[in-house]
């Protein structure tokens, strides 16, 4: 009898060993976690409590606006903005030059990395889409083609925010404090991305405003894809707009970087 | 207790001159809090807008809770942001030992060497929301509805500290306390919004487990005339009580800390 | 009057052991134990005002739980800890008025604001009153040359000057008692001396009584004219300084300066030459072995000697000894 309670207790300690242990290490991953759940679950309750007495809102059902608003907090990664970070960092400690020496493009290989970066996070954000599909009500896309269609549209959509991230990230050439500007840059993507609320709703003038922006191709893109708002058929002309923006960015990318590595060497920053 | 409001003043009188040496990062700092909140709320307002009420809570009823949240959150923000950082800036690098060995009161030196200027956009956004909800309702408070106003404002600001403190005195024993308090402090979110318009499971932890709905529901409540009861007043009680928990749990957490050593 | 008394001083955790990696610390579980370490283990002794007290060990001997003890961070397992009459636990706040500590790595100085202004706060932290610190302020200008450091951060200070505004913050409250972790750890020697000669200074003039816990052998030669020594937790001794040498100092050295080169010299035994240049010998002598006047005669004897010097054994190795447990085997305080 004894032995078996002992073995009991063991086996107690073990698990609550190792769930320590897992907790301690992953403590800011479980806390990113709850974070956003809690963030899922005040807006499930709150777009159903809109919906409550109304039919369409921004041309949006119900089921549509709550797919894409848990969707969107799943997708939320997309808009962090390591770039500035990363070039500050490169900047101040002087490793820039050691980069701009190597035989590599710097742009490719942080798209690379960046890339990586991202399928790695969204693996771990897959509880939340767990529990979003298994509690809070969220629809998921049964055929295979809008999968893919969401894949393409979040990889075009990544490309052109990691451009437009690098961007700015030149400004970091000029300025210390370009991380301030790094956090402006988050709000805007956040707000103008659609990452709060579908920009279908927005007011007009502050549609306009996201239109002019690249951060919608980045989150409302894809998410509207996945949450059944776009059409397939409509996928080639937001496809076309996102190549678009694209093309455009990428030259506007190299411009910007050339000549702010020109300052750097002009006045050995 | 004069003397703890002094050494406050100095304290305050001290950073700010850092602040202020790093203009640019004291700008940016309050913009950017400032920015977010100002993005929530027009996302909150571009919704609401279009529909009649939420629930029964017209756009500007809302924005009350919604205001009366954010100016409750900045008191912890302006005044208790170190403690986010008990864990791992003084417990793990031992600078807590600092404070315990100076002849003040340890909980008061590790709030008093940090205001958050940040905290000021969040109290500037709250108070600009509340006021303009009060206009834009009619609302006329006499004196004792402004009391009722500050008192709760005041309330709101004790159960984040008190919250806040709660979860950072676990750096006595895990070190790593922010992922609890971050988790814990996310639960205020709910409380931006009227509770009627979630499940019943959330409005009762709102309301007795982690209070932040005496932050802005009740008060609101009350002050639109809706059916609140008690639990209206509540909220200073509330304050009260959490507050002095948070305390005897802190003065626990630093008896063990001096018997372990960490 | 003690102004410390400490008797039977002990400090106990309860740690788990366990082996490193997941695996281990499964396995470890299965096999469970609890494991109490003792950090510092009945220590007694007592020091008068206006001592200078060294305490020396090996890192983990158990000497920062002691100050730890002292200044009331910590609390006793057993026994029990009096400064200037209080229990620095029990009277956190009113010991605390009465001590500065100096903890070698972590400054007590705000790291944005300049020396002064910390200076001002810190007076204000121990309710100096205005005229009082303007005095301490003109006189640590003065002695630490802290001039032209007052309006400068102490992000921008270098290592010495930190050290030197360090000081000036712990002593700015006149403390009776000071309690100094490691003070000159990376300083260069300049610096050292200069800290240790303020040091030195304010125990003369203020009579303030300083405890101190180094590694560094100037230190204990400039400072510790008495020395404790713990290891594992317990007191191996508690003396002067000299006792100390004389006890583990097994050497000595003589330098004689010779009017002509020194030819074939037949040495006692346990006597060996170090240096020998034309007109210049030192020799190496184990004092168990041969007594400095049988080296002398030796010397003497043989060659005109100009002048001689005699060497006190070497601390650094005495130093060395006790860390590899020379006194271990017998313990107990006093000469």
């Amino acid at each position: 009898m004894t032995a078996l309670r002992d073995r009991i207790g063991v086996m107690a300690a073990i698990g609550a060993m190792a769930l320590k242990r897992e907790l301690a290490e992953r403590s800011w991953f479980w806390m990113q976690l709850v974070v956003r759940l809690v963030t899922m679950l005040v807006l499930a309750h709150f777009w159903r409590a809109v919906y409550a007495d109304t039919e369409r809102l921004g041309g949006l059902a119900f089921q549509q606006t709550l797919d894409y608003a848990l969707l969107a907090q799943v997708l939320a990664p997309l808009s962090e903005h390591k770039l500035i970070t990363t070039f500050s960092r490169l900047l101040s400690t002087g490793d820039m030059a050691i980069e701009l020496l190597r035989p590599v493009d710097l742009q490719a290989s942080e798209y690379a990395g960046n890339l990586a970066g991202l399928v790695l996070y969204e693996a771990f954000q897959l509880p939340l889409l767990v529990v979003a599909w298994g509690f809070l009500g969220l629809r998921l896309p049964g055929d295979p083609l809008t999968w893919a269609a969401f894949l393409v549209t979040l990889l075009l959509g990544h490309a052109i925010l990691f451009l437009a991230d690098w961007i700015l990230a030149c400004l970091a050439f000029y300025t210390t404090e370009a991380w301030g500007i790094g956090v402006m840059r988050h709000v805007l993507s956040t707000f103008f991305g659609g990452a709060l609320l579908p920009l279908a709703m927005l007011p007009g003038w502050l549609r306009g405003v996201a239109d002019a922006l690249p951060f919608a191709q980045g989150i409302a893109a894809p998410t509207l894809v996945l949450a059944g708002v776009t059409p397939l058929a409509q996928l080639p002309s937001v496809w076309g707009l996102q190549l678009a923006w694209l093309a455009g960015l990428w030259l506007l990318s190299r411009l910007a970087f050339a000549r702010a590595v020109r300052q750097v060497t002009v006045h050995g920053g | 207790m004069t003397r703890y409001l002094d050494l406050y003043r100095l304290f305050l009188a001290q950073r700010l001159k850092v602040l202020l040496e790093y203009r640019a990062s004291f700008v940016i700092g309050a913009a950017s809090v400032t920015a977010i909140q100002v993005a929530g709320l027009a996302a909150v307002w571009s919704v609401l807008r279009q529909i009649p009420t939420l629930n029964g809570w017209t756009l500007d009823e809302v924005l009350l809770v919604y205001g009366l949240a954010v100016l409750s959150e900045s008191i912890t923000h302006m005044f208790a942001d170190n403690l986010w950082t008990l864990g791992w800036a003084y417990v793990r690098t031992g600078q807590f030992d600092r404070l315990l060995v100076r002849p003040v009161d340890p909980l008061f030196h590790l709030l008093a060497d940090r205001f958050c200027h940040d905290g000021l956009g969040d109290f500037a956004v709250g108070l600009i929301v509340v006021i303009r909800s009060l206009t834009a309702l009619d609302l006329h408070l006499g004196p004792s509805g402004l009391g009722f106003l500050v008192l709760s404002v005041l309330s709101g600001g004790a159960i984040f500290v008190a919250l806040n403190l709660l979860t950072a005195t676990t750096a006595f024993w895990f070190i790593e306390s922010l992922p609890l308090t971050r988790s814990v402090y996310a639960l205020h979110d709910f409380a931006k919004y009227p509770l009627t318009i979630f499940h019943r499971s959330v409005r009762a932890l709102l309301t007795w487990a982690v209070p932040y709905g005496f932050c802005s529901y009740y008060p609101a409540s009350h002050l639109l005339g809706r059916e609140a009861g008690a639990l209206a007043w509540l909220g200073p009680v509330v304050a009260a009580v959490l507050m002095a928990a948070a305390l005897a749990f802190w003065r626990f957490g630093l008896r063990r800390y001096q018997e372990t050593g960490s | 009057m003690p102004i410390i008394e400490v008797e039977q001083l002990s400090k106990a955790y309860r740690v788990t052991r366990k082996a490193p990696g997941l695996r281990g610390a499964l396995a470890a579980l299965v096999r469970a134990r609890r494991e109490v370490v003792t950090a510092v283990d009945g220590v007694s002794f007592s020091v008068e005002p206006g001592e200078m007290v060294g305490y020396i060990g090996v890192n983990g001997a158990g000497k920062s739980t002691t100050i730890k003890l002292l200044t009331g961070i910590l609390v006793p397992s057993g026994g029990r800890v009096r400064v200037l009459g209080r229990d620095p636990h029990r009277q956190r706040q009113a010991n605390a008025r009465d001590i500065g500590v100096v903890f070698g790595q972590r400054s007590q100085l705000w790291w944005d604001l300049p020396v002064l202004e910390s200076l001002r706060l810190i007076g204000r932290i121990y309710q100096v009153e205005p005229a009082r610190l303007r005095r301490q302020l003109d006189r640590f200008i003065e002695v630490l040359e802290l001039g032209p450091l007052l309006a400068v951060p102490v992000r921008a200070l270098s290592l010495g000057q930190k050290m030197r505004a360090e000081l000036a913050a712990t002593l700015l409250h006149e403390p009776k008692v000071v309690y100094l972790d490691e003070p000159t750890i990376g300083l260069d020697l300049l610096v050292k001396d200069r800290i240790r000669e303020f040091i030195k200074q304010v125990n003369r003039e203020q009579g303030t009584t300083v405890v101190l816990t180094t590694h560094d052998l100037g230190d204990i030669e400039e400072l510790c004219r008495r020395v404790v020594v713990i290891d594992a937790g317990r007191l191996l001794f508690d003396g002067p300084l000299e006792t100390l040498r004389e006890r583990l100092g097994t050497h000595r050295r003589m330098i004689f300066d010779t009017a002509a080169p020194v030819g074939e010299l037949p040495l006692p035994p346990g006597v060996e030459v170090e240096v020998a240049e034309p007109r210049r010998l030192a020799l190496r002598f184990d004092r168990a072995l041969a007594t400095a006047s049988q080296v002398a005669t030796a010397v003497m004897s043989r060659s005109e000697v100009l002048d001689f010097r005699l060497e006190e054994p070497d601390l650094g190795a005495v130093i060395k000894r006790i860390y590899a447990g020379a006194l271990r085997g017998a313990e107990g305080s006093g000469p």
